[in-house]
């Protein structure tokens, strides 16, 4: 996760085009979506059914949402926000698969997000209110720093959010998996038997916990039972290396970095999309 | 396995891979999924507002007929009060005129057999004087045995009996 995205294989044409995991996560996000999609707004009925009211809602909170922040002669805006916003939310959520890389991660991705939402912007203006608006605005040279700094901020934003929640999470991984090797040094350095004392602690507790229903004295026999075990089997000369304490808390970790940031930031990147093109797109004379 | 992108860097293709997913997740999503569905949406909402307000219109019919229905009622129910009392009166006219008539029927006859029976008396008064007068001569003759000049004594005696008679 330290590293870029990586590079699967290169098409020998045009030069070489690379084909990053990036490339091919935002493939599945596009295909799993349109397929949804698809496969949602299939079949619509007047009484609707379970899934259609489902879908009805997100819809629905989706227009909600576009109406509410950018005025309800913008509501034919929604379907672009929202292919913006799933596609966000899905690109992150891709990464927790483990063997893909969330879309998001790539500054490729969020630049590119970011420059639509930049053109859309402009062509909205020059739509509206007309080329010579539009370039009268870049009189006052602040506005072409401003315009810049927009897209740039925006896309590192997302692409900073995502990255270094991977990055922090990685570090976690890295910093558990040696603290775990120190730790099972030390109990493997002892002989066989404090291993195997070890293990019954853990067990005990972990049976403890069980029995008192109480979640600290699980987790703790747990983690107690297979640092035990590791230890043992190390003595034993089976397997080494194995990172006990990377179990699980840095799943914790993710929860936050991956489900809350990636909803948050899709949130935040759809929400100045709609902001920035809402103010493009002011409200027609006489409402 | 050609190793990996820089980590904060841009690679054109990828950015090109992207906008294009994006521009394909964006028409498909709208066509599919966006539209349909805001479609049915507002398709539901209408007809539950025109639901509403048919609804609504049937029950501001039904006020107004009910309202209709108490006024014809009103009217018939004053209708009948009218038709009474016109009944009432024309019986009431129709009676006294009934009465009326009864009276004045009543009165001619009563009035018939007041002459009838002034006409019989005076009848039987004339017999009754013709034939007194006639007794009273010949109880007279008889009494007197002689002759009494008739014509002299019969105007004597109607007088007497005339009197008689006005005294009765």
């Amino acid at each position: 996760m330290i590293n870029g995205p990586k590079i699967y294989f290169t098409i020998p044409i045009l030069g070489g085009i690379p084909i990053t995991a990036t490339a091919v996560s935002s493939f599945l996000v596009t295909v799993i979506l349109c397929v949804a999609g698809v496969l949602l707004g299939r079949n619509l009925k007047k009484r609707p059914g379970r899934m259609q009211v489902l879908t009805e809602k997100g819809v629905g909170m989706l227009y909600d949402l576009v109406e509410s922040t950018m005025g309800k002669h913008n509501s034919y805006w929604t379907p672009y926000i929202g292919a913006l916003f799933l596609s966000s939310i899905l690109g992150t959520l891709i990464g927790m698969t483990g063997f893909l890389r969330s879309t998001t991660s790539d500054l490729s991705t969020t630049l590119t997000w970011a420059i639509m939402t930049s053109f859309l912007c402009w062509g909205c203006t020059i739509k509206n209110a007309g080329i010579g608006a539009f370039l009268k605005n870049y009189i006052n040279p602040m506005n072409i720093i401003s315009d810049i700094a927009q897209p740039v901020s925006m896309a590192f934003r997302h692409f900073g959010n995502i990255m270094g929640g991977g990055v922090l999470t990685s570090l976690l991984y890295m910093a558990l998996s040696s603290v775990s090797a120190i730790v099972i040094g030390l109990i493997r350095s002892n002989g066989l038997v404090v291993s195997i004392i070890v293990f019954a602690i853990g067990v005990a507790l972990l049976a403890f916990g069980f029995l008192k229903k109480k979640l600290a004295a699980k987790i703790f026999g747990a983690l107690i039972a297979l640092l035990g075990l590791a230890s043992t089997l190390e003595v034993l000369g089976t397997v080494t290396g194995i990172p006990v304490l990377a179990l699980g808390i840095p799943g914790v970790l993710s929860i936050y970095f991956d489900l809350f940031s990636g909803f948050v930031q899709a949130l935040v990147f759809s929400l100045l999309t709609m902001v920035y093109v809402g103010m493009a797109c002011p409200p027609p004379e006489g409402e | 396995m050609d190793g990996f992108e820089a980590i904060i860097g841009v690679n054109p293709w990828t950015a090109l891979f992207t906008l294009l997913n994006m521009i394909i997740t964006f028409l498909i999503l709208g066509k599919f999924l966006f539209k349909p569905v805001k479609k049915m949406i507002d398709d539901r909402q209408k007809e539950i507002d025109d639901a509403y307000a048919e609804a609504d219109k049937a029950k501001s019919d039904a006020q107004e007929l009910k309202a209709e229905y108490q006024r014809h009622l009103d009217s018939a129910k004053s209708e009948r009060d009218d038709i009474i009392k016109e009944a009432v009166v024309t019986a009431g006219k129709r009676s006294d005129e009934i009465v009326a008539e009864a009276r004045r029927d009543a009165d001619a006859i009563r009035d018939k057999a007041e002459r009838d029976i002034a006409q019989e008396k005076k009848k039987a008064m004339n017999e009754v004087k013709s034939s007194i007068a006639g007794i009273s001569l010949e109880i007279a003759e008889k009494v007197c045995e002689k002759e009494i000049d008739e014509g002299k004594h019969r105007a004597l005696i109607e007088d007497f009996v005339n009197k008689m008679g006005e005294a009765s």
